[in-house]
C-alpha cells in the first residue's frame, strides 16, 4: 500500500481523535501496526532525506553510514529503476547518483527526473569513477546540480550536499 | 562491348578488307582477259599456220601432179606409138589422185587414156563442141585448169589441160581430171565438229564448204550475209589472194550466236587462184584456257579466304586484346575495391578495438576506483568519528579489507591477461586430480553459492585418470566458470559439472540453467574486454576478463574451450585437459 495514502489518512484520524493509538489506527485502516508506526516515524522525521543510487554495496554502505552519522535520513537504490521508484515513494531532498548502474544508467535517470515537473526540483549530485570532462559536461547539461568524481573526499561530498540543499531552499 | 571509336575502326577495317577482296577479283578478271587475248592470238597463229600448211600442201600436190604430165608433154621424142598410154598409166599410178588422164591428138580426138574404163576413146572435141579449152592451151601453150565442173559421173572435178609439144610443134594435149571428192578426202579431216573449212575462188565464189548447204559457185559473201557479220570483209581479203586471220560473228535472226575465228591462206594452181579458210568458234579458246580460268579462280578464292581468315583473326586478336584490357581494368578495379573494403574493414576493426580499449580502460578505472571509493569513505569516516561504536568501526574496517582483496584480485586478473596477451603465462604442469581441484574451487565459491541458495552437482566417472596441468590455474578456471554460472543464474538454480574421459584427454563441462545468451553474445564472450551489455555486467560485476583468462589458460596448455548457450535456458562451457601420460604408460 502507498505510504503517502496512509499518512494522509493517519493524519485525519489523529485530528479527529487526538488520543488514538497506533493499534486503533491500524485496525481502522486495516494495515499492520508496524506499518502505521513506520509511517508515523517517517512523518515525524525532520531530517533531510538523501537517496544514494549505487550498485556497489560496499561503497553504498560506507557512504550511508557516514551520512547517517552526519544526521541525514538515507535511502538507497541499486539500479536505475529502483532509483526512480524510490524518488517517487520517498521524495528525497537530494539524490547522489552513480552513473554506471544497471538497468537505466545515471544519465537516463537524471533525464527522466528532470522531465517530470513533480520531481524536477530535486537536486542531483552525480557520482562517478569516470572523470572525463565530457561526462561532466553531459551530466551538467542533463540537469545535474553537481558532479563528484570517485573516490571522493568525504568532507567535500558532505559540503557539496549541504550546498545544493541550501541552494534549493533559497 | 564495342564503344563508338572501336566501331568506327571496325567499319574502316571492313572497308579495307572489302577493297582488298575486290582488287583481287579485279586482278583476276583482268588476268583472265589478258590470258584470253594472248591465247586467242596464239590460237589464231596456230590456226593460220595450219591453214597455210594445208593450203600449201594442197597447192604443192596439185602442182606436182600437173608437173608430172608437163614433164611428159615436154618430151622431144614425139608422140610415142602407144599414144603416151604407158606414160599416162605410170603418171596415173604415181599421182594416185587423178580420176582419169587422157591424151587428145592435135585433131582434138581422144586417142588414149588411163584407166581405160573412164576414157571415151575416139571422142572428138570439135564434134562434141568441147574444144574451147583445147584451143586455148594450143594457142597459149600454157597449162589451163578449169573451175570444178560437173562430170558425167555426176560429181565435180577440175579439168587440167596440158599442151603437148614436140619442139615448137603442137601435138595435142593431156586432159587430167581431179575429182573434188578425192581432194576432200585427202586434206579435210573431220577432226572436230566445231571447226570447218571452206574454199572459195578469186571471185569469192564458193567451191567447197564443210558446213552449210549452199549452192556451188554462189558468192559466199552473199549467201552468208544474213547469218554472219564481218565475214564479207574476210572474203574480200581472201579474193585478193592474201593470207591472214580474222573474226566474225554468227547471227541468228540478228542476235549473236557465237564468235568465230578465221584463218585463210591462198592456193595458187596455175590459172586457178583459190583461198582456203578454216573457222573455229572462239569458245574453243575458252575451252583451252578454262583450266587456267579455274586455277586463277581458285587462287583468287584462296586469296580472299586467306584475307578473310587473317582479317577475322586480326579482329579476334584486337577484340580479345580489348577484352583482356577491359578484364584487366575490371580486375584492377575489383582489387582496388577489395583492398578498399579490407582497409575499411581493418579501419572498422581498429575503431572497434580502440572503442574496446577505451571501454576497457574506463571499466578498469571504474573497477579500480570503486573499491578505493569504499575504502576512502570508510577510512575517512573512521578518522572523523573517533568515538563511534565498536560495531560500526568493525563494519567499516570489514569494508576496507574486503575492498583491498577485491582490488588485488583485479590487479591479478589484469596481470594474467597481460601475461596471456604476451605469451608469458607460465604453467607449472603436474599430475592433478580433478576431483580434489573441484572441491577446492567449490570451497572458494561456497559463500556466493550459499548467498544465492545454489547447489553444484559433480558427475565424476569411476577411475578417472590424473590430468597434466597447472593446479592453481585449473582452480582459477573452475572458479571463473563457476563464478559466471552463479552470476548468471537465478536463486536456487543448480550448476552441473560433468567430467568425461576421452582418448587422450578429459572433457569437463560446467553447465548452468541461468539466463543464457544469444548467438551474437556467444560469439564474443571469449574476446578480451568483452562484457555482455554493460548494464547487466554491472549487475553481476566483473571486469570482463574472466573468460579471456580461462581461454588463455586452457589454450595455453594445448586444450580447447567451447561454449553453447540459449537465452533463458542456460549456458554450457566445455574444455579439455590432457591426461597425465606417465600414468597411462604405467
Amino acid at each position: 500500500m502507498d505510504g503517502e495514502n496512509i499518512s494522509g489518512k493517519v493524519l485525519s484520524l489523529m485530528e479527529e481523535n487526538p488520543g488514538i493509538t497506533t493499534k486503533e489506527i491500524s485496525e481502522k485502516l486495516s494495515v499492520s501496526e508496524s506499518q502505521v508506526k513506520e509511517t508515523l516515524e517517517s512523518m515525524s522525521d525532520i531530517r533531510q532525506k538523501v537517496l544514494i543510487v549505487d550498485d556497489e554495496m560496499d561503497a553504498l554502505i560506507a557512504l550511508k553510514v557516514a551520512l547517517e552519522t552526519e544526521g541525514y535520513n538515507v535511502v538507497e537504490a541499486q539500479d536505475g529503476y529502483e532509483a526512480i521508484e524510490k524518488v517517487h515513494s520517498e521524495r528525497p531532498d537530494v539524490i547522489l547518483l552513480d552513473l554506471m548502474i544497471p538497468g537505466i544508467d545515471g544519465f537516463e535517470v537524471c533525464k527522466q527526473l528532470r522531465s517530470d515537473p513533480l520531481y524536477s526540483h530535486i537536486p542531483v549530485i552525480m557520482l562517478t569513477a569516470r572523470g572525463e570532462v565530457d561526462d561532466k559536461v553531459e551530466g551538467i547539461e542533463l540537469g545535474a546540480d553537481d558532479y563528484v568524481t570517485k573516490p571522493f573526499n568525504l568532507k567535500e561530498l558532505k559540503a557539496r550536499i549541504k550546498m545544493v540543499l541550501r541552494r534549493n531552499q533559497d | 562491348m564495342w564503344n563508338r571509336k572501336s566501331r568506327w575502326n571496325l567499319i574502316l577495317f571492313a572497308v579495307v578488307v572489302l577493297l582488298l577482296i575486290s582488287s583481287i577479283f579485279f586482278l583476276w578478271m583482268k588476268t583472265n582477259m589478258e590470258v584470253r587475248s594472248v591465247v586467242e592470238e596464239q590460237y589464231q597463229n596456230q590456226q593460220l599456220l595450219l591453214t597455210r600448211q594445208i593450203a600449201s600442201s594442197i597447192e604443192r600436190s596439185l602442182n606436182e601432179r600437173v608437173l608430172l604430165l608437163e614433164v611428159i608433154a615436154k618430151k622431144d621424142t614425139g608422140v610415142p606409138p602407144d599414144n603416151y598410154l604407158s606414160d599416162l598409166k605410170s603418171v596415173y599410178d604415181v599421182a594416185g589422185m587423178f580420176y582419169v588422164v587422157e591424151y587428145v591428138s592435135e585433131e582434138g580426138t581422144i586417142v588414149s587414156g588411163y584407166p581405160e574404163d573412164n576414157v571415151p576413146i575416139g571422142l572428138n572435141l570439135y564434134d562434141s563442141k568441147q574444144y574451147r579449152a583445147f584451143e586455148m592451151v594450143r594457142d597459149t601453150g600454157e597449162v589451163y585448169v578449169t573451175d570444178p565442173l560437173k562430170l558425167m559421173e555426176g560429181n565435180y572435178g577440175s579439168f587440167i589441160w596440158i599442151p603437148v609439144y614436140e619442139g615448137d610443134e603442137f601435138r595435142g594435149a593431156f586432159i587430167a581430171i581431179i575429182q573434188e571428192s578425192d581432194l576432200k578426202s585427202r586434206y579435210v579431216s573431220e577432226s572436230n565438229s566445231s571447226s570447218y573449212a571452206y574454199l572459195i575462188d578469186d571471185k569469192g565464189r564458193l567451191l567447197y564448204a564443210d558446213q552449210g548447204d549452199y549452192p556451188r559457185r554462189a558468192s559466199y559473201a552473199e549467201v552468208t550475209a544474213s547469218t554472219s557479220s564481218g565475214l564479207s570483209d574476210i572474203i574480200e581479203e581472201q579474193s585478193k589472194g592474201g593470207d591472214g586471220t580474222g573474226k566474225y560473228l554468227v547471227l541468228d535472226n540478228g542476235t549473236m550466236v557465237e564468235e568465230r575465228l578465221v584463218s585463210y591462206s591462198p592456193i595458187e594452181w596455175y590459172n586457178q587462184k583459190w583461198s582456203l579458210a578454216i573457222t573455229s568458234p572462239s569458245s574453243d579458246v575458252d575451252r583451252l584456257i578454262v583450266s587456267v580460268y579455274l586455277k586463277l579462280f581458285i587462287v583468287a578464292v584462296v586469296s580472299v579466304l586467306f584475307i578473310v581468315f587473317v582479317s577475322s583473326f586480326l579482329v579476334l586478336i584486337l577484340f580479345n586484346w580489348s577484352k583482356s584490357l577491359e578484364k584487366e581494368v575490371d580486375e584492377k578495379t575489383q582489387e582496388l575495391k577489395e583492398s578498399n573494403e579490407s582497409l575499411r574493414a581493418a579501419n572498422r576493426k581498429l575503431k572497434e578495438l580502440d572503442r574496446l580499449k577505451t571501454e576497457f580502460l574506463s571499466i578498469v578505472s571504474h573497477e579500480l576506483k570503486t573499491p578505493l571509493t569504499a575504502m576512502k569513505t570508510s577510512s575517512e569516516f573512521l578518522l572523523e568519528n573517533d568515538g563511534c561504536g565498536l560495531q560500526l568501526k568493525e563494519k567499516m574496517l570489514d569494508i576496507i579489507i574486503r575492498n583491498i582483496d577485491r582490488q588485488s584480485r583485479m590487479v591479478d586478473d589484469l596481470l594474467d591477461i597481460s601475461r596471456i596477451e604476451s605469451d608469458r603465462m607460465k604453467f607449472h604442469r603436474e599430475p592433478v586430480e580433478i576431483e580434489n581441484t573441484i572441491k577446492v574451487s567449490l570451497e572458494v565459491l561456497a559463500s556466493s553459492l550459499k548467498k544465492k541458495d545454489m547447489t553444484v552437482q559433480v558427475n565424476l566417472p569411476d577411475g578417472l585418470p590424473l590430468v597434466n596441468t597447472d593446479k592453481d590455474k585449473l582452480v582459477q578456471v573452475f572458479v571463473n566458470l563457476l563464478n559466471n554460472a552463479v552470476k548468471f543464474s537465478n536463486e536456487g538454480d543448480m550448476i552441473t559439472i560433468d567430467v568425461v574421459e576421452k582418448d587422450d584427454h578429459v572433457e569437463i563441462s560446467v553447465i548452468d540453467n541461468g539466463i543464457g545468451m544469444g548467438p551474437e553474445e556467444l560469439e564474443r564472450i571469449f574476446d578480451k574486454f568483452y562484457q555482455i551489455d554493460s548494464t547487466s555486467t554491472r549487475k553481476v560485476g566483473g571486469s570482463g576478463l574472466g573468460l579471456s583468462i580461462v581461454k588463455g589458460i586452457i589454450e595455453g596448455q594445448g586444450g580447447t574451450i567451447t561454449a553453447t548457450s540459449e537465452p533463458d535456458k542456460g549456458s554450457r562451457f566445455t574444455f579439455t585437459l590432457d591426461k597425465q601420460q606417465d600414468e597411462v604408460s604405467e
